[in-house]
């Protein structure tokens, strides 16, 4: 009885998780931009120092609970050798996030093409994805103005997904929460196309 | 007054963190335990049983544990694994034909419960050794694409030239201060 009652209240207060990719080049500020989400949607986390945040060549993970789910974030290396990693994920993940450095004016190419890549695999098909023109705290940067028409050049491969482009400091903060808010009202809406992750559980 | 409190707080709570060094036989587990400790290199042989060193690092205080890599004390691992905040994984490079066998130990290891939140940092080790493998080729030989529940980095090193510690502990520091 204890049990049926137990996994009753498991089951009523369980939420849904999903998994939600950080990517991008190296050096855009993935790692920072975790740290930012992290600090600004959980009560009493204080974020690593920014300035201690070291190039990542492995996984850094965060939780974090927003509007009624958990989302578990999977931030990965950037480095063109690390890249061919990523595809590992993208079955599994929700949503993409795809970090671009927009006062780096030399390498928004390659971060477009490598985003043209990647949104071209076949397991992130119908899978969310919010791009952030990073950096915006840096004077001379290019504003979501200008990183927009970039990322909208194929839209024919992004398809019917939804894709977003926003503004945001991962530095300090700014943006962080309109881009997650957006983003997980789109995972809930794509939730029957790509179920939470603990819903084959018992 | 509250900053002050959590001041008092901290000098309270720095507890000492308990930190495994793990890997193959051979791989320069104890090398860079003595590294980090005393900043050199010293002369080792294989380890039967362990070393156990207290390293501090930024004001930091870490409790290390070598343990012995040889096939047969392997399975002894086990008993050291509660309250272990960290684990350092090492693995040989150069050692191609092995990575399969150290990869297995891994995830052996990494299944047990008692390790779930251990935060784990992968040192590639023995990066001066011409014709090692890259950290992408470790990456995909130890399998590292399946951990998707734990924060993990991997570094390059090399014990005797003492090149990539330094960067690995400096990780490791931060991702156990902020851990919740």
């Amino acid at each position: 009885m204890y049990s049926l009652l137990h996994g009753f209240y498991q089951y009523m207060v369980q939420k849904d998780e999903f998994c939600v990719l950080i990517l991008g080049l190296d050096n855009a500020g993935k790692t920072t931009y975790l740290e930012a989400a992290k600090t600004k949607l959980t009560k009493n986390y204080q974020g690593i120092n920014p300035g201690k945040i070291t190039t990542t060549v492995g996984l850094n993970i965060g939780r974090i609970d927003v509007g009624g789910v958990q989302l578990n974030f999977w931030d990965l290396g950037g480095q063109s050798e690390l890249q061919s990693l990523w595809d590992k994920y993208y079955e599994e993940s929700h949503a993409v996030i795809y970090i671009v450095d927009s006062w780096d004016r030399e390498r928004v190419d390659e971060s477009k093409e490598i985003f043209d890549r990647m949104i071209a695999n076949d397991n992130l098909q119908g899978v969310p994805l919010l791009v952030l023109a990073n950096k915006q705290d840096l004077p001379e940067c290019m504003g979501v103005r200008e990183v927009k028409p970039i990322f909208n050049k194929n839209a024919h491969l992004v398809g019917k997904r939804d894709c977003m482009v926003m503004p945001v400091s991962a530095l300090t903060g700014d943006g962080v929460d309109e881009g997650i808010k957006w983003l997980v009202d789109c995972i809930k809406r794509n939730a029957f196309a790509r179920p939470p992750r603990n819903s084959e559980d018992p | 007054m509250g900053v002050l409190f959590s001041y008092f707080k901290s000098l309270i709570g720095a507890r000492e963190m308990r930190i495994l060094i793990l890997g193959l036989d051979g791989a320069g587990k104890t090398t860079i335990l003595y590294r980090l400790q005393v900043g050199e290199v010293v002369t080792t042989i294989p380890t039967i049983g362990f070393n156990v060193e207290q390293v501090t690092y930024k004001n930091l205080k870490f409790q290390v544990w070598d343990l012995g890599g040889q096939t047969s004390i392997r399975p002894y691992w086990r008993c050291y694994y509660s309250n272990t905040d960290a684990i350092i994984y090492v693995v040989d490079s150069a050692d191609k034909e092995r990575m399969g066998i150290s990869k297995d130990e891994l995830f052996h290891m990494l299944r047990e419960e008692e390790l779930q939140d251990a935060i784990l940092v992968v040192l590639a080790n023995k990066q001066d050794i011409p014709g090692c493998m890259s950290l992408k080729e470790v990456h995909q030989a130890l399998g590292l694409e399946a951990l998707k529940n734990r924060t993990f980095q991997i570094f390059k090193t090399s014990a005797t030239k003492g090149e990539g510690l330094d960067m690995a502990m400096e990780w490791l520091a931060n991702a156990l201060k902020n851990r919740k």
